[in-house]
């Protein structure tokens, strides 16, 4: 059993919690190693995050809105310390498969004995915590999908099969996970499984075909909803036919956003975020309440500080050691930059609302807790990483 | 082979890597550039948007003027009407709650539905009104127990009152919404939906003036429409009050006197043409447009053969019958065909052209004169003198007393009357006039017809020397001069002696009114009959009865007081009793009525309806 090989580990004193054989790196040089550069940028990414949140949440009154949201990050912060800086050696891949597996055991039993809350059945409850499997999810995948490239690329090219396998382990959470409904993440999932199948090294002529499947099926499916389905379709596309409904959101984003002009209305000075026009202000649109109050040059800063992060990240993942790391390095990245671009884009206007927050910056526990392990595997790929001739 | 293979995948990954960066890269760029968009290029144009998203004006309704009467009497009000609303977010259990009000407030299943259907409608943070014109009763049983009732508010509103009911009520109108109609009338007012607009009388006719100018306050509200905090308020500019010409007291001696009868009367001051008292009755409560019919109650109402939503004092219209016989003679008189020794034979009928037209009184009067004539009504001697008067010196001289057109009181649906003439009837009919149609004119029957106000008005004219005044409801100012239609043309001499006729009519041995004399002053007056439908004679000339009492004539009475030489008459009435059969026995015991009360001394009045001397008590607004 494995699990008497970790018991084994706890007992090893030259390193708390790692594997393998090679000597585990010690203390020190996981400190030295460890990207505090990217620690510091989501500190101040969290902080600038907390001080939209004052502004969204109407300030002093609710203080303890914000109170909640920092003590969360702090779990955050030790979550990506634990993970970045405690796992050992190629533990993490070993345990991938089994991560996924359970992941996905849980996102099943939320089908059938999850709790729902506002019209969605997302929740498990397990031992008094509300667990979102969902969100677990996002990262199990993209473990489990780089621990299958790794091995599979160790042995030989990858042909057809490497794109079918993948594609059945992306579609099955996926198709769950759009049962809750959950709309948003469940794009999350497929989109980044396919930008880990397009790092891993398939080739162009099976990426293209894919996506010509794809995309040719679309008219199918299209031609087999029902006219009520079709119209929500559009209408999520479309949301300024349906001003009153689908489409106040939006509309109402886009006066807050416009109005803040270059240099915004100042901290607490947007009357669009504090009259209550805008709805869902601290959760999933904060970015039209930092767009009005900051302007255009707040918004700019904060795409910015958002692109650090992300290049920040796609650096490890170029210095990654093996194919595992390269690829979970480049899904976590694609993780939060994807998240970054759906909900920035539906609050401008350019997508449609999908019901994705703002990393970092919108209040709520379960994304940010999901990208923080993201970060803290991130991190970890970081300690091993081609200049210390480690693997991971 | 081992590390080849990952070379090449190095190689192959960091290429794809940079590509996943530059498709990254390019996502950002693509925001950066919506929210150049947004911000720098659209952001005048959003700022717009967003000041018009948070300021909603709200209007202040401005009281609406009330109406008096010529002492002060209130006769429309505002009063506060006590609503029941509930605020769906506040009372969590709504339909509990709505059964618990039940027992208090007693909603009809279809007010309850009806409920139900604007609750889904309305915003739940709203106050949804459950129940308006809140008795007394209702008001403090649920103020006792308020706080078990959570989100109900009583609410207090200003609602149209008119203290004194039935009392007045063609005179004053209500008020209404406003629809299409109303808007095409008021050019110059701004309606908005829902407002309420005079719908007939004075409220119509002054409601500019009644209307005032509304209110605004800017609210800063959120996206639901929530009230943040007030912005900024302009008072409301409130309607200016009226005060009419009509005594409450007289007016109401007026209606008491018609009670139970279907008829009019106006009383005018004659001096002015200022108007004393309206009455048309049957009548109805203006109240009731403010509450609201029941589909009954208004069947009930319109299909009335007595048309009580009709103000017959200046809508009815009707042959004058012997009334108008003062005309005939001052025509005569002023055509030179007549002197005061005139006299004519009545054997009870004569005969022209094969017609048999008879006099009232069968056995005739035998000679007699204008005085005579005029106080027993002859008709036999009108004929006479209509013969030598002709139709034509009839017509002007009826139309020199305001009859035969509109006098422009200022009331919508003035009847104009008719005084026919020989281009009328060709105009008309296409015949010529017939000398037998000259006769039935004289004694106020065939093609006439007069409104109660211009039989008021003539008579205010004869009385006062012959002018005839635009009569007035409003009491604007003291120093404003009445407005002339017909300035006294009759010679004082022709004048004298009709009115010696017309006072022989109450207070001559003979007089078809002598039983209506006055306690107090001495009357001048004239009866009249006026057909309804063409009476079926047998071969003696005796009036065979028709046992439908619609059939039955109107009776007619024009009268005023005092009538002296040394005194200005100070009153001029004309009773109309729809089917009330003779003016002598009908009609003319109203205006004694009338004419006692108004000159009764000071504690000898006997109205039959003590005006509400207390009124409507000023509600404390509650809740």
């Amino acid at each position: 059993m494995r699990l008497g090989r970790v018991n084994l580990t706890l007992s090893d004193r030259r390193g708390l919690l790692s594997l393998g054989g090679e000597s585990p790196l010690s203390w020190r040089e996981r400190f030295i190693r460890f990207p505090w550069s990217l620690f510091l940028l989501l500190v101040i990414l969290a902080s600038v995050g907390f001080v939209i949140l004052y502004s969204a949440v109407g300030g002093e009154d609710n203080i303890r809105l914000l109170f909640r949201q920092m003590a969360r990050f702090g779990v955050g912060l030790v979550i990506m310390l634990v993970l970045g800086l405690m796992g050992g050696e190629k533990i993490y891949r070993r345990y991938a498969y089994l991560f996924y597996g359970i992941t996905l055991a849980l996102l099943i039993a939320v089908f059938f004995a999850g709790t729902i809350g506002m019209g969605a059945r997302r929740w498990l409850s397990i031992g008094g915590f509300l667990l979102q499997p969902s969100e677990l999810m996002k990262v199990a995948l993209i473990m489990a999908l780089a621990r299958y490239y790794h091995d599979r690329s160790a042995t030989m090219r990858l042909g057809s099969e490497d794109l079918a396998i993948p594609l059945v382990m992306i579609a099955v959470p996926a198709a769950f996970i759009m049962k809750q409904p959950d709309l948003g993440t469940a794009i999350m999932v497929i989109a980044v499984g396919a930008v880990i199948m397009v790092v891993a090294g398939l080739s162009w002529q099976l990426i293209v075909g894919a996506i010509t499947v794809f995309g040719a099926s679309f008219p199918l499916a299209w031609n087999l909803l029902h006219d009520y389905q079709r119209r929500r379709i559009t209408t999520l596309f479309f949301p300024e036919q349906d001003p009153l409904g689908a489409g106040y959101h939006i509309i109402q984003s886009k006066i807050a956003i416009g109005s803040g002009g270059v240099t915004g209305k100042g901290f607490m000075g947007g009357s669009q975020s504090h009259l209550d026009f805008l709805p869902e202000r601290h959760t999933d649109f904060i970015f039209s309440v930092l767009a009005e109050e900051w302007g255009f040059l707040g918004g700019m800063a904060l795409l910015l500080l958002y692109g650090l992060i992300i290049f920040r990240t796609l650096i490890i993942a170029t210095q990654a050691n093996d194919r595992y790391g390269v690829l979970v390095s480049v899904g976590m990245t694609s993780l939060f930059a994807f998240q970054v671009l759906v909900n920035i884009g539906m609050v401008i206007g350019l997508l449609p609302v999908v019901g994705i927050p703002l990393p970092f910056v919108s209040y709520g526990g379960s994304s940010l807790l999901t990208l923080m392990m993201a970060m803290g595997f991130s991190a970890h790929i970081s300690l091993y990483s081609k200049h210390h001739g480690r693997s991971v | 082979m081992l590390d080849d293979e990952h070379e090449r995948f190095q190689v192959d990954a960091q290429r794809r890597l940079w590509l996943i960066g530059g498709g990254l890269l390019g996502g950002f760029s693509i925001l950066g550039g919506r929210l150049f968009y947004l911000q720098v290029m659209k952001g005048g144009e959003y700022r717009n948007l967003a000041e018009n998203n948070r300021i909603s004006l709200q209007p202040i309704s401005a009281p609406r003027g009330r109406i008096f009467d010529r002492n002060g009497q209130i006769l429309v009000d505002n009063r506060p009407d006590f609503r029941l609303a509930v605020t769906p977010e506040l009372a969590g259990d709504f339909l509990g709650l709505i059964d618990r009000l039940q027992p208090i407030i007693n909603l009809s299943e279809g007010q309850r539905n009806a409920i139900f259907k604007r609750l889904h409608k309305q915003r739940s943070f709203l106050p949804l009104q459950i129940k308006s014109h809140l008795t007394w009763e209702e008001v403090s049983r649920i103020e006792a127990q308020i706080h078990t009732f959570p989100g109900v508010t009583i609410q207090v509103q200003s609602i149209r009152d008119y203290p004194q009911g039935v009392s007045a009520a063609h005179l004053l109108g209500y008020i209404g919404e406003v629809n299409e109609r109303d808007e095409q009338i008021f050019p110059a007012i701004h309606f908005r939906s829902g407002d309420s607009v005079g719908k007939s009388g004075m409220e119509r006719q002054y409601e500019k003036e009644l209307r005032g100018r509304e209110g605004v306050r800017e609210m800063e509200v959120n996206a639901t429409g929530r009230q943040i905090r007030e912005l900024r308020k302009g008072p409301p500019r409130p309607g200016q009050d009226l005060k009419l010409t009509i005594d409450l007291g007289l007016q109401q001696a007026a209606e008491a006197a018609l009670a139970g009868q279907s008829g009019a009367v106006v009383a005018l001051d004659p001096r002015n043409g200022r108007v004393l008292a309206m009455a048309s009755q049957p009548s109805y409560d203006p109240n009731q447009f403010i509450r609201g019919f029941s589909s009954e109650e208004w069947k009930t109402l319109i299909s009335d053969p007595d048309r009580p939503l009709g103000n017959k004092a200046i809508q009815g219209q009707y042959p004058p019958g012997s009334t108008f016989k003062m005309v005939v003679a001052l025509a005569a008189m002023a055509e030179g065909k007549m002197d005061d020794k005139e006299h004519f034979y009545c054997p009870g009928h004569i005969i022209r052209e094969k017609h048999k037209f008879y006099c009232w009184r069968r056995a005739g009067h035998g000679q007699v004169g204008l005085v005579q004539a005029l106080a027993q009504s002859c008709d036999v001697f009108f004929y006479k003198l209509a013969e030598k008067v002709g139709i034509d010196a009839i017509e002007r001289q009826a139309r020199r007393l305001g009859l035969g057109d509109v006098t422009n009181i200022g009331m919508a649906g003035e009847g104009a009357g008719l005084v026919p003439s020989r281009s009328w009837k060709r105009a008309i009919q296409g015949i010529v006039w017939y000398p037998g149609e000259t006769l039935i004119t004289a004694i106020g029957q065939g093609y006439l017809l007069a409104t109660p106000l211009q039989m008021a008005n003539m008579i205010a004219a004869i009385a006062n020397g012959g002018t005839v005044y635009r009569p007035t409801l409003v009491d604007w100012a003291e120093d404003e001069l009445p407005e002339v239609l017909q300035w006294g043309r009759i010679n004082e001499s022709h004048l004298a002696l009709v009115k010696k006729g017309l006072e022989e009519v109450v207070h001559g041995r003979a007089g078809t009114a002598k039983r209506s004399k006055s306690e107090w002053v001495r009357t001048a007056g004239k009866t009249g009959t006026s057909q309804v439908v063409r009476h079926k004679r047998k071969e003696s000339g005796m009036i065979i009865k028709s046992d439908n009492d619609r059939h039955k004539d109107h009776a007619l009475y024009v009268s005023y007081a005092p009538a002296s030489p040394t005194e200005e008459a100070q009153l001029a009435l004309a009773v109309v009793i729809e089917h009330g059969g003779h003016g002598s026995s009908a009609a003319a015991p109203v205006a004694k009525k009338l004419i006692d009360y108004y000159f009764a001394p000071p504690g000898e009045r006997d109205t039959g309806s003590k005006p509400d001397e207390v009124g409507e008590s000023e509600l404390d607004a509650v809740g």
